[in-house]
């Protein structure tokens, strides 16, 4: 259906409001924060019996939070306002994080939230992959209060997620690294205004031996339907003295965690090539980051 | 043969555009703001099924929602096949007539069935959805190949195994030439189904009036061939149709030179109606508009020893759709420009095919064939030099043609201000092509190499193509402040059309560029015009304004003539004064000439009434309409630097070094525009563009910028570096000729053959994406 | 369901009623006549709607109508200042970055944010500035050069 029908659009002022209204109108509605994924949604008549908006701007969730723990970050923060955050921009360890913010447009960086972005449960973002890497939980708060998801348990299928029916995401929580960490995020795309083709993030985490004491690997970009941690690369990485030869080989491992999908945009055969020459390139940034300090 | 070029003194100079100040502050003028008071908005219901009887629709539902004005269904339209294209006389032996506003029939997804005027756009679309259409699926057929097979389903009656056109053109005896030839080259070269991207949508305002007529505001390249359409599909006379010119659109490429389905619908809303009505595509109903035809090429050349062509046999398929609009042209455009009139070769033999299909139909783009032509000859070229051991330069530079040989095309023409051997040699200095590495010996993961693509031969115009319509007409008229406003039917698409008329006019006039305004027009007020397509504009419209404006020259010089007692043959024009030659103080200001020429006969003075002359009387003015005298031949070459990473298979442009001869440079600025943004067209078929449809349903699955990829200012060479070589052409206005289509043209085979010297992988089908390049290095 | 809604555009506060699904950039032009902003997609892809909200570059296209209220925008028509040209809007002039211009105006908008915050840009950073504004005239190339030159002049 087209919106031509929409029936209304709420802005309500707090989130049991927002709780309220979804009980009320159920799959009628939509949250809505920065709305352009719903927008692109919307315009590709992919939103079937929605007629109702709920946006959630007036929540008060735009705030990003520093504190000794790590970073709280509100779901109505837009990516710029994240790419602005000193500590994500300095930090080597949220380098992946820098990168999957430099991809989209200015215009999208600009409207685009971190909640829609993680909510939409798109395999194409760039951002869950570089929050997988990493390691994020989300919060959320619905009829039964609110909970943290951890973020690998929060995506369950092509645009699914783990949400309820009355619950709604409010924000994403990254805790503060630990020393001697880096990562960094790589992105295959047509051109600069592009969803993700194939993209990888790593991260981790070096002791003063020069060995791998823990590592996150995370592909997305149509991998698989949804965006995903690599045990089998990750398990290869940990314990592993940094050697020329490893990410080649931790490239090659992600084979065994991706079921890649193949559409118009690129055959399963050449994402699953990708699948591993970008985590190997993301890994290779990743230790430059570590022994750079960049 | 002489080169040198004329002198002028507006022309040569990157003045201003005079449309520029108004397009950076909001641009008032696009045909997209067009609003008429009552005006109500239309809506097209089109087909989700590619091939389909349809057995029944009801639109009571619809007619009865508040709001909606007038519902238009098949059996309201009239049932008058026509053919599109606006550049040929409507029922054109030439092309084929097998179009239908609407129909009870339909051939692809996506043609519209019924349509909606209602108050709002909003309302409109509300009431298709309660539209009923029921529809009788029919087999359908999307690859040419399979449409032509024996049990293909028949998509026009009459069309011999679906086959629209089927020209075949030769020189000489191919067969027996390749039995002489040394070596004997093969290979099929595929093209794929691509967009112009107009950023203005398609967009349109009728209005009626009681006694029938219309008025027609539209985003089309070409005024008279909407008036001849339009009035052809409505049964009405012409002179009941007047079209309005826009200042200016919103881009067209070519892709706005048919007559969309929206004009013909909304005039008959508004007779319906009797309100104006508007209707304005949606992205993605401009996707399934128009296209630059996808052909394939199987290309056969013979060489001799010392690499010369001895022989050339080509067939090539074009997909034109579900209808044949510009493909029953495209395909001969390709025959003769993008393949036989390339380079000299004394036997050759060349069949087209356009053949129907349910896909989306075709339409103009830039090149109109010839890319399509050149990625096959072009990358052709490249592969004997690289198996017989010969430079591609100097390979080239055996086989063309040269200044003052008859024109290939127009044989009782010369070439003769052709300049193929300087662009080429000049480029490929300026590119470094001695430096050149052997193909594929770059080190390293990320692999770089030079490739060039050029295109020999091309046009400016039409002339010489039979039911091509050519003529250009202006007006040009002094006013009394000392400016002129020049009137023509050429629309600027944004190429600068404005800009370089104007300055042609006022070189001729001896004003300043900023005198000379472009100013109204429409099919009422001003002569014919050729559309502004076929990279006529500066050439064909250059030359009928230059004698428009040599005209009013002419009749200003004769008025000053009588005012200053000198024959109007010692008289010249500059600086806004008309001065006697060599005689520096006996001058008129053109103001006063001007204002003389509109003055009463009796003028008062301070010595009272005083009888002027009768013969100054009148305004000063030139008229021309005409066909220009040739068809002047452009030569293009482009070289490409590009850095394949042979992990992704990704493909970055490093450099571009672009050489054309155009004649007489007349804006410097435009016309590196015309290369920088062309490159970025080119670039984008070699490399990423693609209009995808669903293989099972035929739905087009590119239908937004998100999934239809072009380059973005990101993908794009640092520096597109133009050389421009001047010579003088003899027909052309102050020597120029043509630019704009070749650019579009040289960039896919220059990047192929590139590609191929970065990484030893050659690919014959567009576009080249990183998955073939992969493939090709046996790495998928 | 139509609401009250009041916005503010270039300075000037309006008051109207839109449709919950109605986007600013239909208000823009629909409604107030505010035609510079240009629909050239609608799909929030080729960045011709491009207006600057609180400062920042957004397609308006996409920018639901509702969510703008109490937001400050600014579009084309708000840029000229007395009649003095947007440094930007004279240097797309000057560097012949203006062809069929219907992609200039948003253009313009998404350079504008990236002066503002970035007032000595580098190449990259002005190419990055705009890969969400197409153009299919110019190459981009005098575009770029055109922002460069606003950018000194600026200086």
């Amino acid at each position: 259906m087209s919106l031509t029908t929409l029936e209304n659009y709420f802005l309500p002022g707090s989130g049991g409001e927002v709780v309220q209204l979804l009980q009320e109108y159920g799959e009628r509605a939509m949250i809505l924060a920065g709305g352009s994924f719903v927008h692109g949604l919307a315009a590709r008549n992919l939103l079937p019996g929605v007629d109702v908006f709920i946006d959630i701007q007036k929540l008060g969730l735009a705030d990003i939070v520093a504190g000794s723990g790590g970073l709280e970050i509100g779901a109505m923060a837009r990516l710029a306002d994240l790419a602005s955050v000193s500590e994500i921009r300095e930090d080597a360890a949220w380098g992946a994080l820098s990168d999957a913010l430099r991809c989209p447009p200015v215009q999208i960086m600009n409207t685009a939230t971190v909640g829609g972005n993680i909510a939409a449960a798109c395999p194409y973002f760039d951002l869950p992959t570089a929050f997988l890497a990493i390691g994020a939980s989300v919060r959320t708060e619905g009829s039964s209060g609110s909970r943290e998801i951890d973020l690998e348990d929060f995506f369950t299928g092509l645009f699914e997620n783990s949400l309820a029916q009355e619950e709604f995401l409010t924000g994403v929580a990254l805790s503060r690294p630990e020393p001697g960490s880096a990562s960094a995020f790589v992105k295959l795309e047509t051109n600069a205004n592009d969803l993700a083709i194939v993209n990888a993030a790593v991260h981790m985490t070096v002791d003063e031996s020069g060995a791998c004491q823990a590592a996150r690997v995370a592909l997305g970009g149509g991998v698989n339907e949804i965006p995903l941690r690599s045990a089998a690369a990750e398990k290869l990485l940990t314990g592993q003295v940094i050697t020329d030869e490893l990410p080649a080989k931790v490239g090659q491992a992600v084979q065994a965690d991706i079921s890649p999908m193949a559409d118009h945009r690129a055959s399963a055969e050449y994402r699953s090539a990708m699948a591993s020459v970008l985590t190997e390139r993301a890994l290779r940034s990743a230790i430059a980051r570590m022994t750079g300090g960049n | 043969m002489t080169s040198s070029t004329t002198s002028t003194t507006v022309l040569g100079k990157s003045v201003q555009r005079p449309d520029a100040l108004d397009k950076v502050t909001g641009g008032k003028h696009y045909p997209v703001n067009v609003t008429l008071p009552g005006m109500l908005h239309a809506k097209l219901l089109r087909s989700p099924y590619p091939h389909a009887r349809i057995t029944g629709i009801d639109a009571s539902a619809a007619a009865k929602l508040p709001g909606v004005k007038a519902v238009l269904l098949p059996q309201d339209v009239p049932q008058r096949k026509y053919c599109p294209v606006y550049f040929v006389p409507t029922l054109a032996p030439s092309m084929v007539q097998d179009m239908l506003i609407m129909s009870d029939t339909v051939r692809y997804a996506g043609q519209p069935v019924a349509a909606v005027a209602a108050t709002t756009a909003a309302i409109a679309e509300q009431a298709l959805e309660l539209i009923e259409v029921d529809y009788e699926e029919l087999p359908a057929v999307f690859d040419a190949d399979a449409a032509m097979a024996e049990g293909a389903p028949q998509i026009h009656e009459g069309a011999e195994n679906n086959i629209a056109v089927n020209p075949v053109v030769a020189f000489g005896d191919a067969e027996a030439a390749f039995e002489k030839a040394d070596h004997i080259f093969e290979g099929v070269y595929e093209t794929q189904r691509v967009h112009t991207c107009y950023m203005e949508p398609r967009v349109c305002v009728v209005d009626s009036d009681t006694g029938g007529n219309l008025t027609v505001h539209s985003s089309m390249q070409h005024l008279f061939g909407l008036r001849e359409k339009l009035a052809f599909v409505l049964g009405m006379p012409e002179s009941k149709v007047r079209v309005i010119k826009p200042a200016y659109i919103g881009g067209g490429f070519g892709g706005k030179l048919d007559i969309g389905y929206i004009e013909p619908v909304a005039a008959l809303l508004s007779l319906k109606t009797g309100r104006p009505v508007r209707i304005e595509q949606t992205r993605y109903e401009d996707f399934i508009s128009t296209t630059r035809n996808p052909i394939r090429v199987y290309l056969k050349t013979g060489i001799s020893k010392d690499g010369r062509f001895v022989a050339r046999y080509a067939e090539s398929t074009l997909d034109c759709g579900a209808h044949a609009t510009h493909g029953a042209e495209v395909i001969n455009v390709h025959g003769m420009f993008g393949i036989l009139l390339t380079y000299p070769c004394p036997d050759q033999h060349w069949e087209g095919k356009t053949v129907y299909t349910n896909n989306m139909i075709g339409g103009g783009y830039r090149g109109y064939g010839s890319p399509q032509g050149a990625f096959a000859v072009e990358s052709q070229i490249d592969e004997i030099c690289e198996e017989l051991g010969f430079d591609p330069v100097e390979f080239r530079l055996k086989n063309s043609y040269h200044q003052g040989d008859p024109h290939p095309f127009n044989p009782q023409a010369k070439l003769d201000s052709y300049r193929f051997q300087d662009c080429l040699t000049q480029a490929a200095e300026r590119i470094g092509w001695s430096s050149r590495k052997a193909a594929g010996s770059d080190q390293g993961v990320k692999k770089r190499g030079i490739g060039l693509g050029c295109q020999p031969i091309w046009v400016s115009g039409c002339v010489g193509f039979p039911d091509i319509y050519e003529h250009s007409g202006a007006i040009v008229k002094l006013n009394r402040d000392g400016t002129a406003d020049l009137s023509t039917a050429a629309v600027d698409l944004g190429s600068g059309q404005i800009t370089t008329l104007c300055m042609i006019a006022a070189e001729e006039l001896g004003l300043e560029a900023d005198q000379v305004r472009m100013t109204y027009a429409d099919t009422d007020t001003v002569p014919f015009d050729a559309p502004s397509h076929a990279s006529r504009v500066t050439y064909s419209s250059g030359n009928a304004v230059k004698a428009a404006a040599g005209q009013a020259r002419q009749r200003l010089l004769e008025v000053a003539g009588g005012l200053l007692e000198a024959s109007p043959d010692d008289l010249e024009v500059c600086e806004g004064m008309v001065r006697v030659k060599g005689s520096p103080d006996s001058q008129i200001s053109v103001v006063d000439v001007v204002t003389r020429a509109e003055s009463p006969f009796v003028v008062m003075t301070e010595e009272g009434p005083q009888p002027t002359n009768l013969e100054e009387k009148g305004t000063i003015i030139g008229l021309s309409s005409m066909a220009p005298p040739a068809n002047p031949s452009p030569a293009t070459v482009e070289f490409v630097e590009v850095e394949v990473d042979t992990e992704t298979g990704q493909v970055k442009i490093l450099r571009v070094v672009f050489a054309h001869d155009l004649g007489k440079l007349i804006h410097p600025a435009g016309a590196e525009g015309q290369v920088e943004g062309g490159f970025q067209q080119g670039m984008g078929y070699a490399l990423m563009e693609n209009l995808l449809f669903d293989p099972d349903s035929g739905a087009c699955l590119s239908s937004d910028f998100l999934d239809y990829k072009m380059p973005t200012a990101v993908e794009m060479p640092p520096k597109i570096e133009s050389i421009f070589i001047e010579s003088n052409e003899p027909t052309g206005p102050f020597g120029a000729k043509s630019l704009s289509e070749p650019c579009v043209t040289v960039p896919a085979p220059a990047i192929a053959n590139a590609i191929y010297n970065a990484v030893g992988v050659r690919v014959r089908e567009l576009p080249i994406t990183p998955e073939k390049i992969l493939a090709g290095l046996g790495k998928l | 369901m139509k609401q009250l809604i009041s916005i503010e555009i270039n300075g000037e506060v309006h008051e109207l009623a839109v449709a919950p699904q109605d986007s600013l950039l239909h208000v823009l032009r629909e409604e107030l006549g505010l035609i510079g902003t240009k629909k050239g997609c609608d799909t929030g892809g080729c960045g011709c709607c491009t207006v600057q909200i609180d400062g920042r570059a957004v397609y308006s296209c996409m920018t639901y109508a509702m969510s703008v209220q109490g937001k400050p925008v600014v579009t084309i028509e708000g840029i000229t200042e007395n009649g003095q040209l947007d440094p930007l809007q004279q240097a797309f002039i000057d560097a012949g970055a203006v062809q069929c211009g219907y992609c200039t105006c948003g253009t313009i908008m998404a350079a504008r944010e990236l002066l503002a915050t970035v007032p000595d840009p580098d190449e990259s950073q002005i190419r990055h500035a705009i890969a969400g504004n197409l153009c299919r005239c110019t190459g981009y190339q005098k575009i770029v050069d055109a922002i460069k030159l606003a950018a000194a002049n600026s200086a």
